[in-house]
C-alpha cells in the first residue's frame, strides 16, 4: 500500500518538474537567468599563464554577475598536468573546472573523466542568448571536439572543451637584425636554414641563428617542428595507426631541421624548453624564435626584454609544395565529469569563455590569442596587436590554416616524448633515418600493446 | 646486530638496580614488558598508514592497471616480466646506481672533509658552520633551476667564466657526455652540507679525554685521524651515508628540472621513468614497477648499511 | 663496552680544537693548508650560486638575462613577490599570494618537526636502550618509511586523501611529512642515546631523579648537537618537499616551495621573482639554523650533566 503510494508522489513530483522545466525554458529565451545558482561554490584548477592573470582580474564580474563564489587553485606551469592528471584520476571531483590543452583531451576523455559540454550549448536554459558559440573560430572548436576513436580526426563526437586562448606558431624575428643586413624573410625551411645560419654569430655577435625549444618533452614537437613537419606533407601516423615518422618526406625534413639548430641553434639544445627559448630570444641572444606567436608577444612588450620592441613576426615557411599548415596549442576550460556543481561549472564556463569577459581580457589584460573572431575585429584591440610589427597581419594570413596536426590518440604524449629524445640522438650524430626507424618501431610496439594498434 | 646487544646486556645485567629493566625478562611486569612498544607506538602509527598506499602500490604492479582505465586485472609478473627484458631497464638501472653512487661519494668525502675543519672555534669557523648549509635551504627544484640558469651557454654566468679558459660552448647536462657530471654536481651542491652537519654534530659530541691521551702519546695528525676520529665518527658518518644513498637513489627533483630525463635517454633514472611511465603516459602500473624493484634495491641496500652502523656503532663504543 | 672513555666527566670543555690534532712538523702544516685551500675552493662553489641569485633577485627583467655582476639594483621583484606588481600590461600578480604560502610553510614545517620530535625522541630512545623482541626490525621499518619513492605512493595516497578529506589540508599534509621527517630524527637520535652510558642515568636515579627528571634533564641535554641538527634538517626537508605538496596539497595549503616554481610563468621566465621567493623562504631556516648553531657547538658539557 505504501509503496504505491511513494509511487504515485514520484509521478506527481516528476510530472510537477517537467511543467516547471518547460516553464523556465521558455521565460529563459526572454530574460537569461544569470542568478540561477546564486549561492553556490565552484573550485578552480588553474595553470599559472597571463590568461589566468586575465581572469582573476576580472573574476569579480562574474561573481556580482552570478552570485557564484569562484575559489581557484592556481600551479606552476612545470607540473600543472601532472596535478590534473592525478586530481581527475581519483575520481573525486574536487574541482569543478580545469584548465586543458585539446592534446589533453585525448587522455582525459575516453576514461569518462570530462563532461561532455554540447548539451549545455545547445540548451537556451543553460546558455546565455549572447554566448554566440559561432564566435568562436571553427578550426578551435573542433580542436576540442573528438569521437574518441584513435586515430578518428578531430571535430566529430562531444565538445569536450571550449577554446579559451590559444596560441598559433609563428616565424619570430628581429627586425632591426633583418633590416641592417637586408635580409628577406625565409619562405621555406632550407631557406631558413640558410638565413639561421647566416645570422648564426654574425660579426662575431656571438648570437644564435635560430633558437627552437629542444628538451626530451613533447612541447618540443609540437610549435616550430610540427608545423614545418606536416608543411613538408609528413604525417605523424597513417590511417592504420602505424607510426610514419621514417617517411622518406618526414627524415628529409628531421634531418635538415636537426642540422639547422645544430649548425645554427643555441648550445645546450637538448635543455631547451618554452623558458630557454623565449629569455634567449628576448636578451638578444637569438636572431629568429620560431615558436608559439605570444611567446615573442611577451618578449615584444615594453620594459618586458633587452629586445622589446625589435621583435616582427611572419607565418611559418612554406613546404617544398608551396603550402603552409600551421600547428597550435589551445588553453581551454573544461569540466570535471565528478563535477557536484555543472550548473555553475557551466556558469563560470560560458562566461569566461564568452564575448564580453574575452574581449575585457583581450584589450585590458594580455589575453594575446583570443579565440573569437570579432575581438579580432575589435578596433581597440586591432590598435594594440598593431604596436607588434606584422604580428597582426601574421595572425590573419595563418588562422584559416590552424590546426592540430598530430593524429588524435591517447599515446600522444609517449609518441612526441620519444619524437623528442630521437631529435637528440640525430643531434648527437646518429644516422636520421636509423634514428627514425627506430623511434617507428618503438612506438609501433607501444600502440600495439596499449591495444590500440593491430599487429 | 641481535647480537651485538645481547653482549650489552648481558654485561650490565650484572649490575643491580640497574635503571632500565630488560623487557624481555619474564620475571618483569607486563608493564615492564610493553613499555617500549608503548614508547615506540605513536611514531608507529603516525607513520604507519603508508604501508597501505605502498601496499596498493605493490599490488598495482601486478594489474594492468591504467590510470585511464580503472577496470584492472591481475596479471601477476606480466609487469616484471616485460620490465626485464627492456634493454630501457638495464641502462636506467646504470644511471640510477651510477648517479646514487658518485653523489654520494663526493659527498662524503667533501662532507668529512668540511665537517673536519670546521670542528673548531675560530671566528670564521663559526661563521662558516651557520653559511655551509645555505644551499640546503633552497628547495631543490630551484636550486636547480637556478643552475640550469647559470649553465645555459647563451646567458648563463658558468659559460661565461668558462669562457676565460676557452670553454665558453661547455653544454653542461645537456650533451650526453657530460650529463652526468651536471647533474651530480647540483646534487653534491646541494647535498654535501647534509653529510657535513650531521658529522659536525657527531664530531661535538665526541669525548675529549682519548684525543688528549693520544696527544700525550705524541700521535701524529694522521694516525689520531685514522684510529680515534674515524672510528669514533663512523655510526654517525654511516646514518649519513644510508640517508642520502636512500634519498639519491629516489633522486626526481634534480634530473627532471634539468633534463627531464635527457638528453635522449641519457639521466633516465628509475624515478623518471617511473613518472613518464606511470603519470605522464598513464601507464601507472608498469611506471610502479620501476619503483617498486627501486624499492627492493634500496632495501637491500640499506640493510647492508644497517649492518655495518651496528658494527661501527661497537667499535665506538669500544674506543 | 659503553666505556669510560665516554663517560661524562671526560667531556669537559670539548670540541675547541676538533678531531684532529694538528701541530707541530712541516708536514702536517702543510697538509693543513691544502686542505683549507680544497675547503675554500668548496665554499666557493657552495657559495657562488647564493650569491648569483641574491644579484638576479635585484636585476630588472630586461638585464635579468645577463652575465653583469655591476647593474642598477632594484627591488622590484621584492615587490612583485610580496605586494603585487603589474609586469607587462595587464599581467602580473594581482592576488599575490606569496605571504600566504609563506605562513603555510612555516605552520607546516614547523609542526611537522614538533610532532616529529614528539614521538620520535622517546621512540628512539626506546630503540636505543631497551631490549625488546622485534627492536631491530622496528628500527629498520622506520629507516623503510624513507624508501618508499614518493611517486610509487602518491597516486594510492591521492585517491586515499581525497576519500578521506585530507587532500588540501593541514593535517593532511603535516601527517605525510613525517615519512621525510621522522625516519631521520628517530635513526640520528638512536646513534646518539646509544652513546650514552647508562652509568649516567643509573648516577642519576641514585641522586633521587625519577624516571621523566632523568630524561628531560640528563639525556636531553646530551643528545642536544643530535637533536639540533637532525630537528633543523628535517624542517629544511620538510620545508624544500615539493611533490607531496603539489599533488597532495591544493591552494589552502600551498607552500612557498610550490609557489616558488610558479614564478617561472608563460609570459616570462621571471627567475628574478623566483630567487627573491627563494630568498626569503631561507630566512626561517637560518634564523633556525642560527638558535640551533648554540645547541650544535655547546654539545656535551659536564654542566649538562649536573642539570
Amino acid at each position: 500500500m505504501r509503496k504505491r503510494r511513494v509511487v504515485s508522489w514520484i509521478v506527481l513530483a516528476l510530472a510537477l518538474m517537467l511543467v516547471l522545466a518547460c516553464l523556465t525554458t521558455a521565460s529563459a529565451a526572454e530574460k537569461f537567468n544569470w542568478k540561477k545558482y546564486s549561492g553556490t561554490k565552484i573550485r578552480l584548477l588553474l595553470n599559472k599563464h597571463p590568461y589566468t592573470e586575465a581572469l582573476l582580474g576580472n573574476l569579480k564580474t562574474f561573481e556580482n554577475l552570478t552570485g557564484i563564489k569562484v575559489e581557484y587553485d592556481i600551479f606552476p606551469e612545470q607540473n600543472y598536468f601532472d596535478k590534473v592528471t592525478i586530481d581527475l584520476s581519483s575520481g573525486s571531483g574536487s574541482y569543478d573546472v580545469f584548465m586543458t590543452g585539446a592534446y589533453q583531451v585525448w587522455q582525459y576523455a575516453p576514461p569518462g573523466w570530462m563532461e561532455p559540454l554540447e548539451p549545455y550549448i545547445n540548451d537556451p536554459s543553460m546558455t546565455n542568448p549572447d554566448y554566440d558559440w559561432e564566435d568562436i573560430y571553427p578550426n578551435l572548436r573542433k580542436s576540442d571536439q573528438w569521437n574518441l576513436k584513435p586515430g578518428n580526426p578531430l571535430g566529430s563526437g562531444h565538445q569536450w572543451a571550449i577554446p579559451w586562448g590559444f596560441e598559433a606558431n609563428a616565424l619570430m624575428y628581429r627586425v632591426d637584425m633583418f633590416k641592417k643586413y637586408g635580409i628577406a624573410v625565409p619562405e621555406s625551411l632550407p631557406a631558413l636554414y640558410a638565413t639561421a645560419k647566416k645570422l648564426n654569430n654574425i660579426d662575431g655577435s656571438g648570437i644564435a641563428g635560430i633558437v627552437v625549444r629542444g628538451s626530451k618533452n613533447w612541447a618540443t614537437i609540437h610549435p616550430g617542428f610540427m608545423t614545418q613537419y606536416a608543411s613538408y606533407g609528413a604525417r605523424d601516423f597513417d590511417d592504420k595507426l602505424n607510426a610514419v615518422m621514417n617517411s622518406p618526406k618526414a627524415v628529409e625534413m628531421t634531418d635538415l631541421w636537426v642540422k639547422m639548430v645544430r649548425e645554427a641553434g643555441p648550445k645546450a639544445w637538448t635543455t631547451y624548453t618554452w623558458y630557454q627559448a623565449g629569455s634567449d630570444f628576448g636578451a638578444g641572444k637569438a636572431a629568429m624564435l620560431f615558436d608559439a606567436d605570444i611567446l615573442g608577444y611577451f618578449q615584444n612588450v615594453p620594459g618586458a626584454s633587452a629586445c622589446s620592441g625589435k621583435i616582427g613576426w611572419a607565418p611559418g615557411p612554406k613546404g617544398p609544395e608551396g603550402k603552409l599548415v600551421t600547428n597550435m596549442w589551445i588553453w581551454s576550460l573544461a569540466m570535471s565529469a565528478k563535477s557536484k556543481n555543472k550548473g555553475a561549472a557551466w556558469y563560470f564556463m560560458q562566461w569566461a569563455t564568452g564575448k564580453e569577459h574575452l574581449t575585457k581580457a583581450a584589450v585590458d589584460f594580455a589575453m594575446v590569442d583570443p579565440v573569437r573572431k570579432s575581438i579580432w575585429e575589435n578596433p581597440k584591440f586591432i590598435a594594440k596587436m598593431k604596436e607588434n610589427y606584422h604580428f597582426y597581419e601574421t595572425f590573419q594570413a595563418i588562422i584559416d590554416n590552424c590546426s592540430i596536426l598530430f593524429t588524435p590518440q591517447p599515446k600522444f604524449f609517449e609518441t612526441t616524448t620519444e619524437w623528442a629524445a630521437t631529435l637528440h640522438d640525430i643531434y648527437y650524430g646518429e644516422d636520421a633515418k636509423k634514428a627514425l626507424d627506430k623511434l617507428v618501431a618503438k612506438i609501433n610496439r607501444m600502440m600495439t600493446q596499449a591495444g590500440i594498434r593491430k599487429p | 646486530m641481535a647480537s651485538t646487544h645481547h653482549n650489552v646486556s648481558a654485561e650490565l645485567a650484572i649490575q643491580p638496580g640497574r635503571f632500565v629493566p630488560d623487557p624481555r625478562d619474564l620475571r618483569q611486569p607486563l608493564s615492564v614488558r610493553v613499555r617500549p612498544y608503548l614508547i615506540i607506538g605513536p611514531a608507529l602509527l603516525l607513520t604507519v598508514g603508508i604501508l597501505y598506499p605502498f601496499g596498493l602500490a605493490v599490488y598495482y604492479s601486478l594489474t594492468n592497471y591504467t590510470l585511464s582505465n580503472p577496470n584492472y586485472s591481475f596479471v601477476g609478473f606480466l609487469n616484471y616480466k616485460m620490465l626485464l627484458t627492456d634493454p630501457e631497464f638495464y641502462h636506467s638501472a646504470k644511471v640510477t646506481l651510477a648517479y646514487a653512487f658518485s653523489a654520494t661519494a663526493v659527498e662524503t668525502i667533501l662532507g668529512l672533509g668540511v665537517a673536519l675543519l670546521l670542528n673548531r672555534e675560530t671566528p670564521l669557523a663559526r661563521v662558516l658552520r651557520t653559511v655551509m648549509i645555505f644551499p640546503l635551504m633552497i628547495a631543490p627544484v630551484i636550486g636547480t633551476l637556478i643552475w640550469k640558469l647559470m649553465m645555459q651557454p647563451s646567458v648563463g654566468i658558468l659559460n661565461y667564466l668558462l669562457g676565460f679558459i676557452g670553454l665558453s660552448h661547455f653544454e653542461w647536462a645537456a650533451a650526453p657526455q657530460t650529463a652526468l657530471f651536471s647533474v651530480v654536481l647540483v646534487d653534491v651542491w646541494i647535498y654535501t652540507p647534509f653529510i657535513s652537519l650531521l658529522l659536525l654534530a657527531g664530531l661535538q659530541s665526541m669525548p675529549k679525554e682519548p684525543f688528549e691521551s693520544a696527544r700525550v702519546d705524541g700521535g701524529s695528525a694522521w694516525f689520531t685521524f685514522k684510529n680515534l676520529t674515524l672510528p669514533m665518527l663512523a655510526p654517525f658518518l654511516i646514518i649519513a651515508v644510508i640517508f642520502r644513498l636512500i634519498d639519491s637513489l629516489k633522486m626526481f627533483d634534480v634530473i627532471y628540472a634539468m633534463t627531464g630525463g635527457g638528453p635522449g635517454q641519457t639521466l633516465m633514472n628509475f624515478p623518471l621513468q617511473a613518472y613518464y611511465y606511470g603519470i605522464l603516459y598513464m601507464n601507472l602500473s608498469y611506471g610502479l614497477t620501476y619503483m617498486i624493484i627501486l624499492w627492493a634495491i634500496v632495501y637491500l641496500i640499506s640493510q647492508i648499511l644497517v649492518v655495518y652502523w651496528g658494527k661501527a656503532q661497537q667499535r665506538a663504543a669500544g674506543l | 663496552m659503553h666505556g669510560a672513555g665516554r663517560c661524562a666527566v671526560g667531556m669537559v670543555d670539548h670540541g675547541a680544537d676538533g678531531g684532529i690534532n694538528m701541530e707541530s712538523s712541516a708536514r702536517n702544516r702543510f697538509i693543513q693548508s691544502l686542505l683549507t685551500v680544497i675547503m675554500l675552493i668548496y665554499f666557493a662553489f657552495a657559495l657562488f650560486p647564493i650569491v648569483w641569485m641574491v644579484l638576479i633577485s635585484l636585476k630588472s627583467q630586461p638585464e635579468l638575462f645577463t652575465t653583469k655582476f655591476v647593474f642598477k639594483p632594484t627591488i622590484e621583484s621584492y615587490k612583485a613577490i610580496t605586494i603585487g606588481l603589474k609586469y607587462l600590461k595587464g599581467t602580473g600578480s594581482f592576488r599575490p599570494d606569496f605571504p600566504r604560502f609563506f605562513l603555510n610553510s612555516i605552520i607546516i614545517s614547523t609542526a611537522s618537526v614538533a610532532i616529529s620530535v614528539i614521538v620520535g625522541v622517546p621512540a628512539a630512545y626506546a630503540l636505543a636502550r631497551f631490549k625488546f623482541p622485534g627492536k631491530e626490525n622496528l628500527a629498520f621499518t622506520f629507516l623503510s618509511f624513507r624508501f618508499a619513492p614518493e611517486l610509487s605512493v602518491i597516486i594510492p595516497l591521492s585517491i586515499l586523501y581525497r576519500r578521506f578529506g585530507l587532500y588540501d589540508t593541514y593535517v593532511g599534509i603535516i601527517w605525510v611529512y613525517q615519512l621525510i621527517t621522522l625516519p631521520l630524527l628517530i635513526w640520528v637520535l638512536r646513534g646518539y642515546f646509544e652513546d650514552i652510558s647508562t652509568e649516567i642515568e643509573q648516577a642519576a636515579m641514585t641522586d633521587g631523579y625519577t624516571y621523566w627528571e632523568v630524561f628531560w634533564k640528563i639525556l636531553l641535554p646530551l643528545i642536544r648537537p643530535g637533536l639540533a641538527a637532525s630537528a633543523l634538517l628535517a624542517f629544511v626537508f620538510a620545508w624544500n618537499n615539493f611533490i607531496f605538496a603539489m599533488i597532495l596539497g591544493g591552494g589552502k595549503v600551498q607552500t612557498v616551495t610550490v609557489a616558488a616554481l610558479s614564478f617561472l610563468a608563460s609570459e616570462q621566465a621571471h627567475y628574478n621573482q623566483m630567487a627573491a621567493a627563494s630568498l626569503i623562504s631561507a630566512v626561517p631556516q637560518i634564523i633556525l639554523a642560527l638558535i640551533i648553531q648554540k645547541s650544535l657547538v655547546r654539545g656535551l658539557t659536564f654542566g649538562a650533566v649536573k642539570g
